[in-house]
């Protein structure tokens, strides 16, 4: 089923065009817009898990003509960064970067992959280019996003030239509370020749906010890319993690965690594709269910028939703290190199009854003894995150989540 | 061991596999899938209305369902046309409801059963052994002393005659209805022959019973069905085995199997499918688990074009266990895609999934598995092990499990690895003297081991000499 005419009824090429217009941008980026808002009528929602019977995740439930307000975004907005990279809004980059731009805008993340990457690029209002040049090693790169509007779209690209680094936090969160938002971002990295790139994400959105995200790096020989991936806001949140190792012993890290209570509605995706020799991935998840949420992890690691010399490795753990609490898993294998070593792991359980008792016969009480078990069961993947802010502000936002419980 | 072994080192295990036999039909019905084609099914097993009603039923249903199409990396079924398959062939047998004793048969049936060496196996195991040949089965035999305590084995069109009432209530009712999948639908209208296994309350049949289905003629479908009634606290393991000669058209296998373990109950069902390589095998196998029942499946998957198979237990009953162990070698052209499905619906249930994987010469192996644990299934637990072996870069591994967890009092473990063949093994063992094909095949016994050692010898030795086979590439 197609998507398309939901939403189309109330969005025109003229909205494309003034957005479009305001930002100064060059034909060909408009037309990249229009030709992606033309193509919403045949675009279908992105994949979602699917057993006989039953999707997980539904998207075609979004009421997208309430949801989407194209012309009344409203943001505040930090990009700082140090003097060696350009970190620019996107206006900015538009006028000084276009080259830039032309190369590599779209290139990572197909504007028309599906119904939702679509409308983020027809309507996408606000963004941040962050380059670093060959050689240069840029530090704590921040983007700070709060949504003030009912829609938002974010778009973020970077690029690091051979031999630089950088460390990107980027956060998104609500400022003044409407009934329903949308957020929308999509994020390209692409990683020159040995570059480092790592992009902590932490999405703290209103609960009652609708989110879709999709990151996507392309790592070129020798290159890293980590990334960190924070979720705990909206009440549905669809995201892709993913990095392609393009490059001769390119490596990835993806950590995630995730805290989901109430009704939130977490659909996680982590993916790696090997397409080149000696390339590395480890994938590390751990999240917690609470309430009636629900998490769903989709995790892919795709080796390709020329990857040879292939390591692979994914974790994902879920804890649930109550018994209406649901969570999926899907860790996929997809081998086509034999010259590989790939595990895959996945495990559902709760707090162990032994530990809370051994915590609880030592005078700690049972809230206390619970909390500070789950805190436990997170440290694995706080540990994996080299920001200290990025992981003090996780870690803080764990510890009041779990306080505000009973 | 050593006289297992012996006499199936007397038999040529590759001509066993790869003969033909002139075909030699009594009956036979036209190609494709029509009303008059299950009516004449119908007709010439002599069935009662009823049985004729369930099937054009399940027909209707067939009809309106699609064909499966948006599983990920799914096999490719498109040279599979159903249109074309013949589902229906009886052999020549004098009596239609199969001979008693081996020598009753005619023998061009009986030299092809005893090429598979299913007599030998059968004098070895002392156990009741059927065998069907094409859409039939032509022999069924039955130790006196299980008749006597009431167990019955026999084959599943006689089942319909002399049982209605138990065949009635179970036979693709509750635990496979048709409308389950399209090929359970389309197994539902033109299944033929098959076993049916009773065991009454209390009763522990000791020896395995068996089953072995053969496909002969070019471009036919089998249908077999197998029905097990598990009474509360009895006890049986079935086994069947399963075997076609390669033709040029495509074959269809699409079995149904539903088991039923009541109350205490344990029952082993182990499966040894060696299907020709122009095979679709396409099942639905099943098993619902009473209170405190057991339910273990043991299938070894070597044969066949495509397979697309995932037995399934429905924990039905508080305290009830599942055990699967798979293995699956896929070699040339060949796409298995095969796993496990467990149902968690009720408290204190566990299951246990372990498969074992290889691929070679470009073949695919995919484990594809779902593990439900439903809520209130409290203290239940599962734990999945796949581990995938691949010999050279043309072959493809993959896994993909699906875990829906709406319980939070439950224990839930999955792990998978891939990896190549490894070279310091080989290594190892070449510089004990063993060349690098022994060595191998060393390699592959030994991964394969935790499934051999749940079959009775002379399947456990089959199936490594069946592997080892595949792994000389001399077989089909």
């Amino acid at each position: 089923m197609s998507a398309g005419t939901q939403v189309h009824a109330n969005l025109t090429e003229e909205q494309v065009r003034e957005i479009s217009g305001d930002l100064d941008e060059p034909e060909w980026l408009l037309e990249t817009r229009l030709e992606a808002l033309a193509a919403l009528e045949e675009l279908d929602m992105p994949d979602v898990i699917r057993t006989p019977g039953r999707d997980w995740t539904n998207l075609h439930d979004l009421d997208f003509e309430s949801l989407v307000d194209p012309l009344n975004a409203a943001e505040n907005k930090d990009q700082v960064g140090p003097e060696e990279a350009e970190v620019l809004s996107w206006s900015d980059a538009v006028q000084e970067h276009e080259d830039l731009l032309k190369e590599h805008f779209g290139s990572i993340v197909d504007p028309q992959e599906n119904y939702l990457t679509a409308l983020s690029t027809a309507l996408f209002s606000t963004g941040t280019v962050v380059y670093v040049p060959e050689g240069v090693d840029a530090e704590d790169v921040a983007i700070r996003t709060e949504q003030n509007s009912r829609s938002l779209f974010n778009y973020t690209l970077v690029v690091t030239e051979e031999s630089s680094s950088v460390t990107i936090l980027e956060r998104q969160s609500t400022g003044a509370e409407q009934d329903e938002q949308y957020y929308s971002g999509v994020v390209e990295v692409a990683a020159g020749e040995n570059s480092y790139v790592q992009y902590g994400s932490l999405q703290n959105l209103s609960e009652e906010a609708y989110n879709f995200t999709v990151k996507r790096g392309v790592a070129d020989t020798y290159a890293t890319i980590d990334w960190i991936e924070g979720n705990l806001g909206t009440q549905l949140t669809k995201t892709e993690v993913s990095t392609t190792l393009s490059g001769d012993s390119s490596e990835t890290q993806i950590v995630g965690a995730f805290y989901g209570h109430n009704d939130q509605h977490f659909d996680l995706d982590a993916k790696v594709w090997h397409r080149a020799e000696h390339t590395t991935a480890d994938l590390v998840t751990r999240g917690v269910t609470d309430d009636v949420a629900r998490s769903v992890y989709e995790g892919v690691q795709d080796v390709g028939a020329d990857a040879w010399d292939t390591s692979s490795y994914q974790r994902e753990n879920t804890l649930m703290l109550s018994d209406e609490s649901e969570a999926d898993a899907s860790p996929k294998l997809i081998i086509n190199n034999h010259d590989t070593e790939a595990s895959h792991s996945a495990t559902v359980g709760q707090i162990d009854a032994e530990d809370l008792f051994y915590m609880t016969s030592r005078g700690v009480d049972p809230r206390s003894a619970r909390n500070m078990l789950v805190e436990g069961f997170f440290v694995p993947v706080l540990e994996e995150i080299d920001v200290d802010e990025l992981r003090d502000d996780l870690e803080g936002l764990i510890g009041a989540r779990l306080r505000q419980r009973d | 061991m050593s006289s297992d072994q012996d006499h199936l080192k007397e038999t040529d295990t590759e001509a066993r596999f790869e003969f033909k036999k002139e075909e030699n039909a009594a009956v036979r019905s036209g190609k494709g899938l029509t009303e008059e084609v299950i009516r004449m099914i119908s007709d010439d097993k002599d069935e009662p209305d009823w049985m004729l009603e369930r099937r054009l039923r399940a027909l209707e249903q067939y009809h309106n369902m699609p064909m499966p199409s948006d599983w990920p990396g799914m096999p490719d079924l498109s040279e599979l046309d159903v249109e074309e398959i013949i589902p229906y062939i009886r052999p020549d047998v004098d009596k239609r409801e199969g001979v008693d004793d081996w020598t009753e048969l005619p023998d061009e049936i009986k030299d092809t059963f005893d090429k598979l060496g299913i007599p030998e196996a059968e004098k070895n195991a002392l156990s009741g052994v059927g065998a069907q040949y094409e859409s039939e089965v032509v022999y069924q035999n039955m130790q006196e002393q299980w008749e006597e305590k009431g167990v019955i084995f026999c084959n599943m069109d006689e089942a319909v005659r002399e049982h209605p009432e138990l065949v009635k209530e179970h036979f693709m009712t509750t635990c496979v209805p048709p409308s389950d999948n399209k090929f359970a639908a389309l197994h539902g209208a033109v299944w033929s022959g098959g076993s049916f296994v009773y065991v009454p309350e209390d009763v522990t049949v000791e020896m395995p019973v068996q089953a072995y289905f053969r496909m002969n003629s070019e471009g036919m479908g089998q249908f077999e069905h197998t029905l097990i009634i598990a009474e509360e606290g009895s006890e049986v393991h079935y086994i069947e085995g399963c075997s076609a000669p390669k033709y040029g058209t495509h074959n269809l296998h699409s079995g149904g199997v539903e088991v039923f373990v009541g109350e205490d109950a344990h029952v082993q069902y182990s499966t040894v499918q060696n299907w020709s390589k122009n095979t679709f095998n396409l099942n639905t196998k099943r098993a619902i688990c009473e209170e405190n029942g057991t339910m273990e499946w043991v299938s070894g998957s070597m044969g066949s074009k495509v397979t697309m198979l995932y037995p399934c237990t429905i924990l039905k009953g508080r305290g009830s266990t599942d055990t699967h162990i798979t293995i699956a070698l896929a070699g040339e052209g060949q796409d298995i895609d095969t796993g496990a499905k467990v149902y968690h619906n009720a408290p204190e249930t566990s299951s246990t999934i372990e498969s074992k994987s290889i691929s070679k010469d470009g073949g695919r192996t995919n484990y594809r598995g779902l593990v439900h644990i439903a809520d209130g299934a409290e203290n239940s637990s599962t734990a999945v092990e796949c581990d995938a072996l691949m010999f050279d870069n043309e072959s493809t591994s993959d896994t993909m499990p699906y875990m829906e967890i709406e319980e939070s009092k439950v224990d839930v473990a999955h792990e998978a690895t891939v990896g190549k063949i490894g070279d310091e093994d080989i290594f190892y063992l070449q510089s004990r003297g063993l060349d690098d094909d022994d060595a191998k095949k060393m390699i592959v016994a030994g991964f394969i081991e935790p499934i051999t050692e749940e079959l009775p010898i002379e399947y456990a030795v089959e199936l490594n000499r069946l592997i080892e086979l595949e792994m000389e590439g001399s077989l089909g």
